[in-house]
């Protein structure tokens, strides 16, 4: 049987899976970055998980994407890489 | 050219259609003697009578043989022509063939004709022919009793309107009209910032409907919506009304048959109406982004399928957009991307002042987004001819309606605190005793389009500006 | 680094398609929408309500 055959109009992605980093066992002594990602009220929100995570014995350092509509700036995501254990971003809606 | 084939000798290329090569028979027959050993005959292989042709109908022999014209006479040694002529001259044949008194009844010279492989189509279906193997894209294969149409739709590579299958042939001949090589990068399309070549934006363009000659503002097109400052990522993601408009200007709108008249805004010119759905689609099939995944739009509007006209420049009171806005030669062609969201009608049959038409356009544009909403987005006001000749006959340029406009639109503070006219909505009352302009400046674009009846305009309103939003783009068409 | 990101519950499908796409599966904590119109002590319960699950995405607790 014949076959017809189409061109594939997609940009052929085949995403490889990237496997999540290890995670520390607890946010004892840990650098904890949080992202605002600079939507409205996001910054309460925030501001609440910092409290709550000065209370688990780690250290907060407060980040913020300078606007929510596009990916964080390289330099960014180097500064937090390079400072941080853990990165916690938010607030999306 | 590659004549490896042929013995040494003379080899002729004829056609029947064609008087000098009729008139030459004689002389190819004369000429058997002194090492014509092969003719070869584009379109009937009984002529000339007297000899066992080579039927090149196919045109692969006159192809590989460069053949431009016919009679053609070449002179092979050693697998290479060392020597040819065209057309009839007695002294040329003789030059070449080294043979004496060739067609003593003829006249001294004739000019040939054309060889088959330059009418237009056969030439244009070689070059189809020849892009074929060099495609790059994976190929989807269906069974003959599938429907592709069908296939299409289920594969998710459309917009809820059938979409026209991208057959390797359909891409290359898309591919004919634009000089850029396939594999060329055009952008990095959002959401997923996939690489995509010229060849993707073909597929997509067959898919959309688009004719080849519409590529090159495809192709613009894409570019200019691709750019960090028109951020189709934002725009796609946003749960906004708004998707990319596009304005196309100079002269390929008329070269490519594009609508800038009568309902140049709405359906029924496939310029138009493909152009703008060919961005859409390369956004869905090569960017990743699609409604109800990336794309969180609220309501959206129906310019989403496809928003694009051109601006109607020829009977204008102004100078086109590329060239107010971005300084380009009215000889060049350009595309402008505009992230609109939707479309709003002015109606003012009475002013016949520019003041007072002026005062309608900014009440109307008072109210985008919201009648409270200041510095937040952009707009296009899209004038028709009727409205056009309100501020013709008075002599106000562009700027002046410009400028009048936005002094028309600085808006009081006290109207636009939370709370004012019991409207919830609106500024903290810090700005209460300030005056703010409801646009920024380089926010609010004019430009002439639209039927010759009809005291309408059209107020396209943007999405958010700056950094956090759209910039305007305007992107060079380029052939 | 490990990454958790929190969104708003209408954000469900939009971080899947990302995800899916990307290849990256950044662990996603959700808080329900809406978000724009709540206030200040609303927010800090949001906070509160989800502060245990985002210690077991970020923690290998």
């Amino acid at each position: 049987m014949t076959t017809q055959v189409l061109l594939d109009p997609t940009g052929e992605q085949t995403t490889t899976a990237r496997t999540r980093p290890a995670r520390p066992v607890s946010l004892d002594r840990m650098h904890v970055g949080l992202l605002d990602i600079s939507k409205p009220r996001g910054n309460v929100f925030l501001d609440r998980i910092e409290e709550l995570l000065l209370t688990h014995g780690c250290t907060v350092e407060r980040f913020r994407k300078p606007t929510f509509t596009k990916p964080a700036p390289i330099d960014l995501r180097h500064e937090i890489a390079a400072k941080c254990d853990v990165v916690i971003e938010a607030l999306a809606d | 050219m590659n004549a490896s084939r042929f013995a040494d000798g003379f080899v002729a290329v004829v056609k029947h259609d064609c008087p000098t090569c009729v008139l030459v028979a004689p002389v190819l027959r004369e000429l058997v003697g002194h090492g014509l050993h092969t003719v070869i005959s584009q379109d009937d292989p009984t002529f000339p009578e007297g000899f066992t042709v080579i039927d090149d109908r196919e045109l692969d022999l006159s192809f590989a043989l460069d053949i431009e014209t016919v009679p053609t006479l070449l002179k092979i040694q050693n697998g290479s022509v060392i020597d040819s002529t065209v057309g009839w001259s007695r002294s040329h044949w003789e030059n070449v063939t080294g043979a004496e008194d060739l067609g003593r009844d003829l006249p001294d010279f004739r000019p040939g004709c054309g060889s088959r492989t330059n009418e237009p189509e056969i030439a244009e279906a070689r070059a189809i022919a020849l892009r074929i193997p060099l495609l790059k894209s994976r190929a989807l294969e269906f069974g003959e009793t599938e429907d592709e149409i069908e296939a299409l739709f289920e594969r998710g590579f459309t917009d809820g309107l059938p979409v026209v299958p991208p057959s390797p042939r359909r891409v290359a001949r898309m591919l004919g009209g634009t000089t850029r090589d396939p594999n060329d990068i055009v952008a990095l399309v959002p959401p997923d910032l996939v690489e995509c070549t010229v060849e993707k934006v073909a597929i997509n363009a067959v898919m959309s409907g688009c004719k080849p000659d519409y590529l090159p503002v495809v192709l613009a097109t894409v570019e200019a919506a691709c750019t960090d400052e028109f951020n189709a990522h934002g725009l796609l993601c946003t749960t906004y009304f708004s998707g990319p408009m596009v304005i196309v200007n100079g002269p390929i709108a008329r070269a490519i048959g594009m609508n800038s008249g009568v309902n140049a805004l709405g359906q029924g010119n496939r310029a138009n109406a493909t152009i703008g759905r060919a961005l859409q689609l390369v956004i869905r099939n090569v960017g990743g982004g699609r409604p109800g995944e990336i794309d969180r739009a609220t309501l959206g509007n129906p310019g989403k399928y496809t928003f694009c006209f051109a601006e109607r420049e020829h009977d204008s009171p102004w100078e086109p957009l590329h060239v107010s806005r971005s300084g380009m030669r009215q000889t060049q062609s350009a595309v402008t991307l505009f992230a609109a969201a939707g479309l709003h009608p002015i109606v003012d049959q009475l002013s016949r002042s520019p003041e007072s038409l002026a005062r309608s356009l900014a009440a109307g544009l008072r109210s985008i987004g919201h009648p409270k909403n200041v510095m937040v987005w952009d707009a296009v006001v899209v004038v028709s001819p009727e409205h056009a000749r309100v501020f013709r006959e008075a002599s106000w340029s562009k700027q002046q309606l410009h400028d009048e406009l936005m002094a028309l639109l600085q808006i009081p503070g006290s109207e636009l605190v939370r709370g004012a006219n019991g409207i919830a909505e609106g500024l903290p009352e810090s700005v209460a005793a300030s005056t703010i302009p409801k646009f920024r400046d380089g926010g609010l674009v004019i430009v002439h389009a639209g039927g010759e009846a009809g005291m309408f305009s059209a107020l396209i309103p943007g999405w958010a500006i700056g950094a956090v939003g759209s910039e305007i783009v305007t992107r060079e068409v380029v052939l | 680094m490990p990454m958790v990101f929190v969104a708003s519950s209408a954000f469900v499908e939009a971080a899947a398609a990302q995800s899916t796409a990307l290849g990256a599966e950044p662990a996603s904590v959700f808080v329900p929408h809406p978000i724009q119109d709540r206030s200040d002590s609303e927010l800090r319960l949001l906070a509160d309500g989800c502060f245990e699950e985002l210690l077991r995405a970020v923690t290998s607790q």
